[in-house]
């Protein structure tokens, strides 16, 4: 058996000092294998961001350690790539630039980054927007750029952070769809962060549910049955029991943590 | 046609205004010259030529002071944004030269480097380079850490970021601070002119009010609210090309 793409070993997280210092995250162990889509679902405070920022490196664990691909992850690179809510595109840059930054970062010359920026420019359908700046666009393209700048790097993983969490529910429902298509397409391996129980299930082939002060792995559900792009979930009874049961369990959560 | 400018109404009844108070009489020559006198001699000025020499030798002058400073001024605010020590060194510094009124130290700055045009450059560098420091300080410390994150994610090194990230994020404060030192450069440029020398836009109204030409000296000076004016339509049409990926405010 080859080893997971990422393996997070009883990670612990604590801010601060002494009488004051918070405890983020406690014993988290966590294997994602590769080309899986995981999400993971909890309630606000519950650390989940926290820990895809430690595996993007941007910020180190205070106990535990984490391997992507077997090397232990020392800081941020190009092998994660990471989508934020927002403030994932630079300003300054258009389309174009914007997804080939990573390629010139990396010294690909000038002929081959738009090869390749063209590409992705097709995958997520922005022909003829190549040359508009990020404020130029609405919120669903610009993820979809963010998305793109992203895999153009050719990550070994795909963190997001609540990358749907501001767009209305139409574009998100299309930007899951399209994001599926990718994952598929692309055979990539997938850590995805939202509070949106059913954007949880309607991603991810596994979906980890966290509770909150420690933030901890309550469970971790498979979901067992394919999603497929445009599906009506609300007509699919197997997705309706399983985001039912999940939607109960972070609800404990948040009222456990109100209490 | 285009549309009538509305803006300049309130400007063209001052004006009018103005001319009528002359005219009437209410207003003494003594007192204030009237605006139609100003007029003719800034025709004159103009068509003999002496405004544009001034003008010229203005211009190196503030042109020099003011290219130094936005040379000094983005340098030193993006040092002191990345290095705490430098920036608990300069900042005492800088809080306290904010509050002088920089005409009042050229005379200083004479004695030091000479009455010539160098210490008239350094004053107006100094003066220009105030806010353009804070902007760039202030820009290059309120960069977005997830903006950061997403270049190093996308394998910019930590020396890169400088010029990648921080710098471009930076860009439309520093643009705001810029916009300010334009205006300070023709305010200590007159001041500086005023107090010695031979040539300049500051020397001719000092050199007129003084000869009591004051018809002379109003249309010098109006002269010189105009071009400030336009000086500040230009750059900030440069930067709405320059920069057309930032929504500016006005």
């Amino acid at each position: 058996m080859s080893a997971a793409c990422l393996q997070m070993r009883s990670i612990g997280m604590r801010y601060g000092e002494g009488a004051q210092a918070v405890q983020a995250l406690s014993a988290i162990d966590l294997d994602i294998e590769e080309r899986e889509f995981v999400t993971i679902v909890g309630p606000s405070g519950c650390g989940k961001s926290t820990l895809l920022y430690l595996v993007g490196g941007f910020l180190h664990p205070s106990s535990g350690s984490l391997c992507l691909r077997g090397r232990p992850i020392a800081g941020p690179g190009p092998d994660r790539g990471i989508v934020f809510q927002r403030y994932s595109l630079f300003p300054w840059l258009t389309v174009r630039g914007n997804i080939g930054y990573g390629l010139s970062e990396q010294g690909v010359a000038r002929a081959e980054r738009n090869r390749i920026v063209d590409q992705y420019v097709r995958l997520i359908h922005l022909q003829g927007f190549e040359d508009r700046y990020p404020r130029e666009l609405s919120g669903g393209m610009q993820q979809r750029v963010a998305l793109a700048q992203t895999l153009a790097c050719r990550p070994d993983i795909l963190l997001m952070d609540e990358p749907f969490g501001a767009l209305d529910a139409q574009t998100r429902r299309l930007l899951q769809d399209e994001l599926r298509r990718i994952w598929r397409q692309e055979a990539k391996t997938v850590l995805f962060v939202t509070h949106d129980v059913e954007e949880a299930v309607a991603l991810g082939t596994r979906i980890v549910v966290m509770a909150a002060r420690p933030g901890r792995i309550k469970e971790v559900l498979e979901r067992g049955f394919d999603v497929a792009d445009g599906e009506e979930f609300e007509a699919n009874a197997a997705f309706a029991a399983l985001k039912l049961r999940i939607w109960r369990s972070v609800k404990e959560e948040v009222e456990a943590a109100r209490a | 046609m285009k549309a009538f400018p509305v803006k300049i109404i309130p400007l063209l009844l001052v004006l009018a205004a103005w001319q009528a108070a002359s005219s009437s009489g209410a207003l003494p020559q003594s007192v204030l010259p009237s605006f139609s006198d100003v007029a003719t001699s800034l025709v004159a000025m103009l068509r003999s030529g002496e405004i544009a020499q001034h003008t010229a030798a203005s211009f190196a002058r503030a042109g020099a002071g003011f290219l130094a400073a936005v040379a000094v001024g983005v340098t030193l605010g993006l040092v002191m944004a990345r290095i705490d020590a430098v920036q608990r060194a300069v900042e005492p510094i800088l809080l306290l030269i904010y509050p002088i009124p920089k005409p009042a130290i050229i005379p200083l700055f004479m004695v030091w480097l000479g009455i010539g045009d160098f210490s008239k450059i350094a004053v107006i560098a100094l003066a220009c380079m105030l806010p353009i420091v804070t902007a760039t300080f202030n820009g290059a410390r309120s960069v977005d850490p997830m903006l950061v994150w997403s270049a190093q994610a996308r394998g910019t090194s930590q020396r890169r970021l400088l010029w990648r990230v921080v710098l471009p994020a930076a860009l439309p404060q520093i643009a705001a601070g810029v916009r300010t030192a334009i205006a300070i450069a023709i305010i200590v440029l007159v001041s500086a002119e005023f107090i010695s020398s031979e040539a300049g836009l500051g020397y001719l109204i000092f050199s007129y009010g003084g000869a009591g030409a004051d018809d002379a000296m109003l249309a010098v000076v109006i002269y010189l609210a105009a071009l400030g004016f336009l000086l500040d339509r230009c750059y900030l049409a440069g930067l709405r090309r320059l920069m057309s990926w930032h929504a500016f405010a006005h």
